[in-house]
């Protein structure tokens, strides 16, 4: 694949007995938006956890942009940004005030950090509420700024874990309107989710993970067409049929 | 350094806008202070009080007696009918009660022995004690002074004297004996003053309960996502340990600052040197205390876990450092009280405010708990890597 700009090489990582992720390998290209699908208990999460380097692998490895996450961890997250699947904001402080922190964190100098953050709350629509307590922001807004911190500091690659889950359409479509933009500047993305259509719009390719494993890698297109036509199968009917119908924990 | 100082500044932050946190850390600390002072300090003589029942009312001996109780300073008579002492008794209220029998006046007066008694529960607690002494002492004097009485009336009796000449004579004899064994008390500096006796052991228990609410900042850091956030961001978590290491040195710098002026302005404790030096003390203290916070933080996994860890640790090391009650040396106790920070920061603390002695002095105190940081330090981050992986 040309210009790979991320690789995770056979990674397992269990947690007591439990084997949580088995051997996952792929590699996403710079510019791409990578889409990881998967029921409950898959193992998406844990392995963007070990893509974002806060888990260590078992076994395997890890390079971002040519930094191996095993020795050089500290190179590898300066160039990537995470948006975590729960809300991780600081409620009691503002909206300004968790975008400045996380800039300042992301190695952005007060000025720098305070820009991007007006920057980023004007494309999240939030730029009248900077100054407003997270704590009395509804679930959508909590969302975008989510989204908004994940971008500071102009990470290279961002992890992207359900970014949209719970929230009304027109947080949504901002959302993807953002996440769109961001590619078109040539922004790498790995992203999660359980919104087949979402994924569908988004992502370049889509790997389909189960029981800790990637099962199925693929452009949308290409999976469709694995099972039938294209024009007729949805990527929900290629999810399930890789991974079944039974229901997950 | 910036980063972990960023770190510290948003701590700062969230714990200022906790007003429910604020005022726990911040006025709590006073209000205890007073209570302490006003319970046990500002007085350090015994004042008592003596529960009397006379069944001897009309007699002059048992008047005498009760008139001699009354005369001691700091001992409060309260008379009590017979029934009333002993429902007091059953239900405690009282300790301990001293009864005049109906008779006493009469056999004094026929020559017969007499006896008082004194009901008590239990050794009749300390108060009690030291009231049934005075109370036992007068009856002494009294007997004395009746024996005296009752020897110059047989051997004048001959020369036929008046009841009144022997009265006179006795009570000048009494009046000009001169003891053959006395005590002399003599007055060696003033009465230590409880405001520096409690002040250290609050200031530092205080700090300690810091533990808790540093515990649970951390476990809530993490329990909402912003910390393995942070582990993604360029900062270090060396930065991060030392950032909120500093934020919570310096919430337990300013809740020592303002107990110490409070002491400084209300009760004129310090020197300006003690007062610099003992702040210097609290900062290493709140330094040892900041470090412990952020090891049971990071083995913490749920918020009971933070706080009860927290609370068993820091009663532990109160009790154990001689806050609430003195360990005597020699003991099992003051071995094991070793084990406790509090007793090194107290005897410090004692060192410098009591003493006036200068931190050059307390080095060995300074020494350990400059050890207990770096050690808490690492074992924390050490545990905190361990744990989130």
């Amino acid at each position: 694949m040309p210009d790979e700009f991320l690789t995770a090489e056979n990674l397992h990582k269990s947690f007591n007995e439990v084997r949580a992720v088995n051997g996952v390998t792929f590699s996403i290209s710079r510019g791409e938006i990578f889409g990881l699908l998967g029921p409950n208990g898959a193992g998406k999460t844990t392995t963007i956890r070990m893509l974002s380097t806060v888990l260590e692998p078992d076994k395997g490895d890890v390079n971002i942009g040519g930094y191996s996450t095993r020795t050089s961890a500290a190179e590898a997250r300066a160039i990537l940004g995470v948006c975590p699947q729960d809300l991780a904001l600081y409620e009691d402080l503002s909206a300004m005030d968790n975008l400045v922190f996380f800039g300042r964190m992301s190695g952005l100098d007060s000025k720098a950090a305070k820009d991007q953050a007006e920057t980023n709350l004007k494309l999240m629509g939030l730029a009248d509420r900077a100054k407003g307590k997270i704590a009395k922001f509804s679930g959508g807004m909590k969302r975008r700024i989510n989204l908004a911190v994940s971008l500071m500091g102009n990470p290279e690659l961002l992890f992207l874990d359900e970014p949209t889950v719970g929230i009304d359409p027109q947080s949504r479509n901002n959302i993807y309107e953002t996440i769109e933009g961001l590619r078109d500047k040539g922004m790498t993305i790995l992203y999660t989710t359980h919104y087949m259509e979402e994924a569908d719009r988004l992502c370049n390719r889509v790997a389909i993970m189960d029981g800790g494993q990637i099962i199925a890698m693929d452009t949308p297109e290409g999976l469709k067409k694995q099972i039938g036509d294209p024009g007729k199968v949805t990527l929900e009917d290629v999810f399930l049929h890789h991974t079944g119908r039974s229901l997950r924990d | 350094m910036i980063k972990s100082l960023h770190v510290a500044l948003l701590e700062t932050k969230i714990f200022l806008k906790d007003k429910a946190g604020l005022a726990f850390s911040l006025l709590l600390p006073i209000a205890i202070f007073s209570l302490m002072y006003g319970a046990f300090g500002g007085q350090t003589l015994f004042y008592g009080t003596a529960h009397v029942v006379n069944l001897d009312d009309s007699g002059a001996h048992a008047q005498s007696l009760i008139d001699q109780l009354n005369e001691v300073e700091n001992l409060d008579i309260v008379m009590l009918t017979e029934a009333e002492a002993q429902r007091k008794l059953d239900r405690s209220d009282i300790l301990i009660a001293f009864y005049i029998p109906e008779d006493f006046s009469a056999d004094i007066e026929s020559g017969q022995s007499t006896q008082l008694s004194i009901r008590q529960r239990g050794n009749g607690g300390s108060e009690g004690q030291i009231t049934a002494s005075i109370f036992r002492s007068i009856v002494e004097g009294m007997n004395q002074q009746l024996q005296v009485h009752a020897k110059v009336a047989t051997s004048v009796a001959a020369s036929g004297a008046s009841q009144q000449q022997i009265n006179t004579v006795v009570e000048n004899y009494t009046a000009t004996e001169q003891q053959t064994v006395s005590v002399n008390t003599l007055e060696q500096g003033e009465s230590p003053d409880p405001v520096n006796e409690f002040l250290p052991g609050i200031v530092t228990m205080f700090i300690l309960f810091g533990i808790s609410m540093n515990a649970r900042a951390l476990y809530e850091e993490r329990k909402r996502g912003t910390l393995e956030r942070l582990i993604t961001t360029r900062l270090s978590i060396t930065q991060m340990f030392a950032g909120k290491f500093i934020a919570y040195v310096l919430r337990g710098f300013i809740q020592t600052l303002i107990l110490f002026s409070l002491a400084y302005a209300v009760f004129g404790m310090f020197t300006p040197a003690s007062f610099f030096q003992a702040l210097v003390l609290s900062l290493m203290f709140s330094g040892a205390a900041g470090s412990f916070g952020l090891i049971i933080g990071s083995i913490s996994k749920s918020e009971g876990q933070a706080i009860w860890m927290a609370v068993f640790f820091t009663m532990t090391m109160v009790m154990l450092g001689g806050t609430f009650f003195p360990i005597q040396e020699g003991t099992v106790l003051h071995y094991i009280s070793k084990l406790s920070l509090n007793t090194y920061i107290n005897d410090a603390l004692k060192s410098i405010v009591v003493h006036n002695n200068s931190l050059a002095s307390v080095w060995p105190e300074i020494l350990i708990m400059a050890g207990v940081i770096v050690a808490g330090l690492l074992l924390s981050r050490y545990l905190f890597r361990v744990i989130a992986t």
